[in-house]
């Protein structure tokens, strides 16, 4: 069937978003706005230590505090105690250990937040601190504290072997990078209602990224049928990977239970910090060999990451980072090793990016380094060696979908650079420090950098995270009206608005009516791993077509008087797990980027302004260039500020900057203007040969200002966020060193 | 985060706000652009059960140049400082730090009255009237009285008014013709708060270093001179070598914190580029 072609605000077109003007006003309910007549609001006791037993908790004094309805412990859970996405090892409220400090211990429902703050007060928590692990090489060590009581604290380990993983290279470089854990900083707090229904069950309005995960966790903790745990989607002030994971949602839904009224939990900022997973730290251990003439021979690497107290997804983000450890390169040898550990520290999981962002940072590190040793340019040895369509991965994968990665160098070099004025003459604000002044541009350097890198669309390894669509065509005064419903969020992303442009370029009906949603139809898997314009959207249009088909049964839309509607799941291709050897077929398919960053660093303080940021990207078809362009802006605002400031720093497991005011993200003035270029060579086999476009720039990024840093100030930069102390020389680079258990 | 509860009233006059302060006692909180007090308020740093808020007394903003001293109101903003012609040509260290404070939003509130009086060691407005020898007219129970800039900031978050006291106006004397001053400022993020900053107002005559005053931010634990600084250049030819050989000192006694931005290595480092380019500065080296 043809595309219809000539309806305004079809795909291809910068619609406008469908959300923009009410978040612009204010008009938006977020999900921190849901209210209740007679709601009671709900507080969460944390853990101070990041290990610790807990002998008792005495909670009579909060019970009879003032307006306090309920007081729940983990004895309050009536069903399963624990939940997890992977791994079912996360306690609703710790019994017995607890693992991390910001653990949830108790909950208090009161009148008011207040009230409930006073209560948490009152409950006294007898602990038995215990000795923490919060590194991740001395979790491997034998005698560490066992976090789960298994044989070690390893949460997963693979290895892949590829080729001859002993081949002998001419030139070896090696290398050790070290990545800190970031926080999504989403600027909506965790945030949900739940009400209690007449049938016993509950409804939960909660911001997420996926509905029919949640619910299927919650519901057998409360001990009830998954329908009686309905789910709503509240709205959503951004999510980056922070909203997998469950947080205030059970603990919502037992106080509601409880007192048999709506209950409401916000986090603050603060505890915000403590209520979701993070991006993993990482510290990856890296040796590349190639032959005299350029051409990669042998890539090893082994990465080790921190997951933090549970288990979330730490295994498919090792198994990420792993899999693409050897770049978007053509490797006919590779041993690459990952292995994912507990520690004490805050829990980690999904990050925009999901393992390859500090993969890149590494491999790239590496590649200039191997350039630098062959005395090659950094830029003709990466599109020497450059992946493409028909390529054999490491994983034995065979590259059947687009991969312009030559095309991607190619463009991304030629964007012009903005000219180096001389400092003297310049305004203030485009000097580093910006806003703050530490000079007239004395000891200025500049470096320009690149980077390469990609990442898998969609859930891999075997998972099957199809997505349902429902549309119904119907006429009413005002002409045709398309309806939808999916279970599908728009997490800031724009996908309502892309769902739109679908249906009117499918139908040809110009009037869209989002329905909002919910658990009542089948799953939309999640708003993440850059998949849903390709899931929901492929949806969408298999619904559309199904209503289409019909319709033209019926003599078109001039004849449209019966409501036609029509259901369809979108699946995408077969995957599958990756054998002892990691060898196997685990990623639907990819996208790929290119970045180049203009810096400029005062070289004697170690101060930092980037001056651009170009970015090329493998986009198969832009539904909305001016979405695309967004999330380019956007992802590339990410990984600068990975790549320059934002860390949560942990002492001894405790979190030190929870705050907006000491977790350090980029303002405005700290962003340079991004250029991007989109490369539109469609992706065979998926709706509109569109791809994902959400996380690619913040896979390139960090790694593309590390590398100009390097060559601004010629120092080795093996860690991010770089400090203005190891910038201006002041601290000792990383020393390399083998491996742990090598 | 919502502030503790807390009673309010809006005195129109400075004797009505000392006797609210009287009144209330260690209850109360002098509130002006609210900046500074009202986050530590939602973070429950600070909870004051009542609130004097001075914002309403007319006359507590201007800025005059009078017998020597250039004088300004507790409630002048930092945009106005920023601004005013008189600063930039007068004291042009203080419309330097002026601009340097947050953002336009913060500067349109916050007072100089209520950053000095916050006695924050990160704050930028102590280190230049530090360094600029300034003096606080505070009125009290008992009347007026003049405390000096070195007696003023007492520690972090400490200053020498008694809790019934408000602060009136600040005196700077007014420098030399030929004086000349700059604020250099060091934040890992735009707009943000210093890590380590300097100022520097310096009187060159002739070829020589006449008066040199050195302010620090970041450096202790309340704003701190660089008297070692100071005292190398003073009376010394304003040239490069004699400026680099003093500026080393910068950080002599101090005792630079260790925190999540910077080890006291650093800040050190920091101190000593950050006066050595402002010196450079003011002497016209740049
Ligand atoms: C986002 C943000 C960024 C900021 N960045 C900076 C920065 O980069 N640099 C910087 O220096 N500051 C910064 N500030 C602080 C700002 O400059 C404040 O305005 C200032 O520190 C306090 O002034 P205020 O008038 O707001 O005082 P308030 O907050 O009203 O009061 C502060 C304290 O002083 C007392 N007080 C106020 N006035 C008097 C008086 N007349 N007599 C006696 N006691 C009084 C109050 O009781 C209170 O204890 C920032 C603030 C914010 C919110």
């Amino acid at each position: 069937m043809s595309v219809r072609i000539g309806i305004r605000g079809g795909i291809g077109e910068s619609v406008r978003r469908v959300d923009g003007e009410p978040k612009v006003k204010g008009d938006f309910e977020y999900a921190s706005d849901l209210s209740r007549e007679g709601m009671l609001w709900g507080a969460t006791l944390r853990s101070p230590h990041p290990h610790a037993r807990i002998r008792s908790i005495d909670i009579q004094a909060a019970v009879s505090s003032p307006g306090v309805l309920a007081v729940l412990l983990a004895g309050d859970v009536p069903g399963k105690k624990t939940h997890g996405l992977d791994e079912a090892d996360q306690p609703v409220l710790a019994w017995d250990v607890v693992r991390y400090a910001g653990e949830p211990v108790a909950l208090v429902a009161a009148e008011d937040l207040e009230l409930a703050r006073e209560a948490l007060k009152k409950i006294v928590v007898d602990y038995e601190v215990l000795p923490a692990v919060t590194d991740m090489e001395a979790a491997l060590s034998p005698d560490a504290p066992r976090l789960h009581g298994k044989a070690n604290n390893i949460i997963r380990s693979l290895r892949i072997l590829h080729g001859n993983p002993d081949a002998k290279a001419d030139v070896w470089v090696e290398g050790i990078y070290e990545t800190g854990m970031q926080d999504q900083a989403p600027l909506g707090p965790e945030a949900g209602l739940a009400v209690p229904a007449a049938d016993g069950g509950v409804d939960l309005y909660v911001a997420t990224q996926w509905l029919h995960v949640d619910q299927d966790q919650i519901a057998p903790c409360l001990d009830l049928p998954r329908e009686k745990v309905r789910l709503h989607l509240g709205g959503v002030g951004g999510a980056f990977g922070a909203r997998e994971d469950l947080s205030m949602h059970i603990h919502a839904c037992l106080l509601a239970l409880r007192t048999k009224r709506p209950v409401k939990i916000v986090y603050g900022r603060q505890e915000s910090f403590y209520g979701h997973v993070h991006r993993h730290p990482m510290r990856i251990w890296m040796r590349h060999g190639a032959n005299r003439d350029g051409k990669l021979v042998n890539v090893q690497a082994y990465l080790l990451s921190d997951g933090g107290a549970y288990t979330s997804t730490s295994g498919p983000v090792i198994g990420n980072a792993t899999s693409f450890a050897a770049g978007p390169y053509e490797v006919p040898n590779a041993r690459l090793e990952g292995t994912a550990v507990f520690t004490n520290n805050l829990p980690c999981g999904a990050m925009r990016g999901f393992g390859a962002v500090q993969a890149t940072f590494a491999y790239e590190a590496q590649m200039d380094e191997l350039a630098r040793a062959l005395e090659m340019d950094p830029l003709e040895l990466r599109s020497r060696n450059a992946l493409h369509t028909g390529t054999v991965m490491p994983t034995g994968q065979l590259v059947s979908g687009a991969a312009p990665v030559r095309e991607l160098i190619d463009r991304v070099a030629v964007l012009p650079v903005p000219p180096d004025e001389p400092a003297p003459d310049r305004d203030p604000m485009l000097l580093p420090g910006g806003a703050g002044h530490v000079g007239h541009g004395e000891s200025l350097k500049r470096g320009i950098g690149f980077a390469v890198g990609y990442k898998n669309i969609g859930y891999s390894e075997g998972f099957d995270d199809s997505s349902q669509a429902w549309v119904r065509l119907s006429r009413d005064r005002d002409g045709p009206l398309a309806r939808v419903k999916t279970a599908a969020v728009d997490v800031g992303q724009g996908l309502d608005t892309i769902v739109t442009q679908i249906v009117r370029t499918e139908l040809g009906v110009e009037r869209v009516a989002l329905e909002q949603p919910d658990t009542r139809i089948g799953s939309a898997g999640s708003s993440s791993a850059s998949r849903q314009t390709m899931m929901t959207g492929g949806a969408v249009q298999l619904a559309c077509r199904a209503v289409r088909e019909e319709l033209d049964r019926q003599g078109g839309l001039e004849r449209l008087n019966r409501p036609i509607e029509a259901s369809r799941t979108y699946h995408h291709r077969v995957t599958g797990k990756l054998d002892e050897n990691g060898q196997g077929d685990p990623h639907v398919t990819f996208a790929f980027a290119a970045a180049r960053a203009v810096v400029e660093v005062d070289t004697e303080l170690g101060l930092v302004r980037v001056v651009q940021l170009a970015v090329a990207q493998d986009v198969g078809r832009a539904l909305n260039p001016q979405s695309v362009y967004g999330q380019i802006e956007g992802g590339s605002a990410q990984g600068l500020g990975l790549a320059l400031m934002e860390e949560i720093e942990l002492t001894d497991g405790k979190v030190r900057n929870a705050s907006f005011t000491d977790y350090l993200i980029p303002t405005i003035l700290d962003m340079p203007p991004v250029v991007s270029e989109l490369i539109e060579e469609p992706e065979p086999g998926v709706p509109f040969g569109a791809k994902g476009v959400g996380e690619f720039s913040t896979v390139v990024v960090p790694a593309a200002v590390a590398a100009a840093l390097r060559q601004a100030t010629g120092r080795a930069i093996h860690r991010i966020p770089v400090k203005p102390d190891d910038l201006a020389g002041l601290r000792p680079a990383l020393a390399y060193r083998k491996p742990p258990g090598s | 985060m919502i502030p503790a509860s807390f009673d309010y009233v809006a005195p129109k006059t400075l004797p009505e706000a000392v006797a609210e302060l009287v009144k209330h006692g260690d209850e109360a909180k002098v509130l002006a652009g609210g900046h500074s007090l009202i986050p530590l308020m939602k973070l429950r740093l600070s909870t004051p059960s009542f609130i004097v808020d001075i914002g309403r007394i007319k006359d507590l903003n201007y800025i005059r140049e009078a017998d020597g001293h250039i004088a300004f109101g507790a409630l002048t903003t930092h945009h106005d400082i920023e601004f005013s012609d008189l600063v930039k040509r007068r004291l042009p260290v203080l419309s330097s730090a002026a601009s340097q404070i947050g953002d336009p939003q913060v500067r349109n509130r916050g007072t100089i009255g209520g950053a000095a009086a916050h006695a924050d060691p990160f704050g930028d407005f102590p280190a230049c009237l530090l360094a600029l020898d300034a003096e606080f007219k505070v009125v009290g129970p008992r009347g007026e009285r003049t405390i000096a800039a070195k007696d003023f900031f007492v520690e972090t978050f400490t200053n020498a008014l008694e809790p019934q006291e408000v602060l009136r106006e600040i005196r700077v004397p007014s420098p030399p013709e030929g004086s000349a001053g700059t604020y250099l400022k060091f934040s890992r993020r735009s707009q943000d708060w210093a890590i380590v900053a300097v100022a520097a107002q310096v009187t060159v005559k002739g070829h020589a270093v006449e008066r040199v005053a050195i302010g620090l931010t970041g450096m202790g634990s309340r704003p701190l001179r660089g008297s070692a600084v100071e005292q190398a250049l003073r009376g010394k030819p304003a040239h490069a070598e004699e400026i680099r050989a003093a500026a080393d000192r910068a950080a002599d006694g101090s005792d630079p914190p260790q925190d999540l931005n910077a080890s006291p290595e650093y800040r050190r480092h920091l101190a000593t580029v950050l006066t050595r380019r402002a010196l450079e500065q003011v002497t016209g080296h740049h």
